[in-house]
């Protein structure tokens, strides 16, 4: 048992040097164009360790293998934690980030499948992506595959009516290898989202859909380690974690400030290269 | 009092269902028989777009996906990412305004094998606006990788079946169901995609048609024959890719130019037949029946295609007017 302990802190110690890292080359990439998704990446930077470091099967020389886990970020915006992810983990090289946004590159502000397969779907028009993982469970599920999939959306990306077509069709189809994230960061364009539009009580609500419903800290990496094998466990029931995040996660002058597309002058952005060091 | 058509099976399942030749629903049975990876989603229209006869037999295949086109559109662009070959059914106002975001995002854009079935076009509803697709066809075809398909008739639905499924890519097939049956000397029809089929030839007019008002047109080429005015007739099965080059040449031979669409005049087959002239420097005046730019409303379908100028006569007027003829013609 006391090994077990040390072996989990060790995963959390180096999981957390690897989310460090991801949130260094989200403040960079975004500071060559002064302006970003920066407060979501920083904010969202465990969760994406989390899921491509502990919890998605995949193959990093065979990225197309037919028995991976999928995710499909239905955020598409928030591509500089989602690229940076990618690097680390070795599917796009390292030096790819710096062509972030650079006109004629493949690593787009909006994530597109243009990519490569690590794209599974191409999201960015909110509400989509729940859609597009169901279709898979399902055919995953005819075919007797055990891959499983995962979606990341946002909490104000729930104001989009599809996906509570969405959210009633997977619980009819008792999708238990469907895993969906909310990022539940509490900003949207216009602001806090829950002024924009009355979300709360979003647990109540995914219950009655008829989900396995959990909630996690999304920046701590051990409860979100836990919340992924909790959702794995549970049958006959797709599963919702509602993770909440917090923006700008991890540089104490931007912790809290929503801002959707963030003005990012080259001082602030070396103020939060310091912060992360 | 006019007494009105009512076509029941369009909405209700337990009508006279059995009653209405389900041309489709065979075809889809019969592709599917050959070939597993075929699924189908419907959205609460499986009578109405004879999927019942696919979910009686391929239960296991079938995927009932409630009233919600958006998220059924994604769940099949899934599904074609996976490896199976989904036909999508709803009515075509429903797969194309509904959904239009969701098939340009998930079906279009990443060249999903993902077939949309539309039943309903034009004015074969006497459901008013709401059930009508009169643009169905513009939003289609204006959407890259998209293949878009119009049968003239229940005598090629089997082909285009067949020609969706060997197509691999995003496919609009917009279908019209059959009254009754097919009179046993009915030819069935081939469909080869991108390629025009010549009904009737004449020297002196082509008209252009696809769907419903390919019969009207060849009705049409029939009367004006009696006054000596010979017609080529085209079945435009395929509005895009469209068969520009056969198109250029027979305005070229022929001259006059008449299109029959069971659509707006804006965005349809007729725009899509003046692109193919323009694109190759033809400058002819292309004469288009359809819808003129507005909505109709609830009425039977022979009411409808009367009152907004989608009948034989339609055609003839409109090519005696082209051709500057100044005769009478009788209709039988």
């Amino acid at each position: 048992m006391i090994l077990f302990r040390h072996m989990d802190s060790e995963k959390i110690y180096l999981l957390g040097k690897k989310a460090l890292a991801i949130r260094k080359h989200v403040v960079q990439m975004v500071a060559r164009h002064g302006r970003g998704y920066v407060q979501q990446g920083l904010g969202a930077a465990d969760l994406f360790t989390v899921l491509f470091f502990d919890e998605l099967r995949l193959k990093i020389e065979d990225p197309d293998w037919p028995y991976r886990d999928r995710l499909i970020l239905s955020t598409a915006h928030n591509s500089a934690v989602f690229y940076a992810v990618l690097a680390e983990k070795g599917l796009i090289p390292l030096d790819s980030l710096e062509s972030y946004c650079v006109d004629g590159s493949d690593l787009e502000i909006n994530v597109s499948e243009r990519l490569g397969t690590m794209v599974e779907a191409t999201c960015g028009s909110l509400g989509q992506g729940m859609s597009v993982a169901i279709g898979m469970g399902i055919s995953a599920r005819r075919k007797k595959i055990s891959s499983r999939f995962y979606v990341i959306l946002g909490d104000g990306e729930l104001q989009e009516g599809q996906t509570w077509e969405a959210i009633m069709s997977a619980a009819t189809w008792k999708l238990s290898n469907l895993c969906l994230v909310v990022d539940c960061n509490g900003m949207q364009v216009d602001g806090d989202v829950e002024k924009v539009m009355m979300m709360e009580p979003l647990g109540e609500k995914f219950e009655a859909f008829g989900w396995n419903v959990l909630t996690a800290e999304g920046n701590d990496i051990n409860h979100l380690l836990s919340s992924f094998k909790e959702a794995k466990n549970c049958e006959n029931q797709p599963s919702v974690i509602l993770a909440k995040t917090l923006v700008g996660k991890g540089v104490p002058f931007l912790e809290g400030q929503l801002s959707h597309n963030l003005i990012f002058p080259a001082d602030a952005a070396k103020r939060a290269l310091e912060a992360l060091e | 009092m006019r007494k009105i058509n009512l076509h029941l099976g369009d909405f209700t399942e337990k009508s006279n269902v059995k009653l209405v030749p389900r041309y489709y629903g065979e075809a889809l049975c019969r592709l599917a028989e050959r070939n597993e990876k075929i699924v189908a989603l419907c959205a609460d229209l499986a009578p109405p777009t004879e999927t019942d006869l696919f979910r009686d037999r391929y239960p296991d295949r079938f995927f009932m996906m409630g009233i919600a086109e958006a998220n059924m559109v994604g769940v099949a662009s899934g599904m074609a990412r996976m490896g199976d070959v989904p036909f999508v059914h709803s009515f075509c106002v429903f797969l194309t305004r509904r959904a239009y975001d969701q098939v340009a995002m998930q079906v279009a854009y990443p060249k999903s094998n993902v077939k949309l079935i539309g039943f309903l076009p034009g004015l074969t509803t006497l459901l008013g606006v709401s059930h009508q697709a009169i643009d169905d066809i513009a939003l289609m075809r204006a959407l890259p990788n998209m293949c878009v398909i119009e049968p003239c008739g229940p005598e090629q639905i089997d082909s285009a079946v067949n020609a969706a499924m060997d197509y691999d890519g995003p496919v609009y097939l917009r279908l019209n169901r059959a009254e009754t049956e097919l009179s046993s000397d009915t030819k069935i029809k081939k469909l080869d995609i991108g390629k025009v089929e010549i009904t009737r030839k004449g020297d002196d007019l082509v008209i252009f048609a696809c769907g419903i008002m390919l019969r009207k047109a060849e009705s049409a080429a029939q009367i004006l024959s009696e006054s000596g005015i010979e017609t080529t007739v085209v079945n435009v099965h395929t509005i895009k890719p469209i068969d520009d080059q056969k198109i250029c040449e027979l305005v070229s031979h022929c001259g006059a130019t008449i299109t029959a669409e069971n659509h707006s005049i804006i965005g349809g087959l007729g725009d899509a037949v003046s692109k193919a002239l323009n694109e190759k420097n033809i400058s002819i005046a292309v004469n288009r029946v359809g819808i003129k730019d507005s909505f109709a409303e609830g009425g039977s379908t022979p009411y409808l295609l009367n009152k907004y100028g989608l009948e034989t006569q339609d055609i003839v007027n409109k090519a005696l007017k082209v051709l500057k003829q100044n005769i009478k013609v009788s209709y039988t």
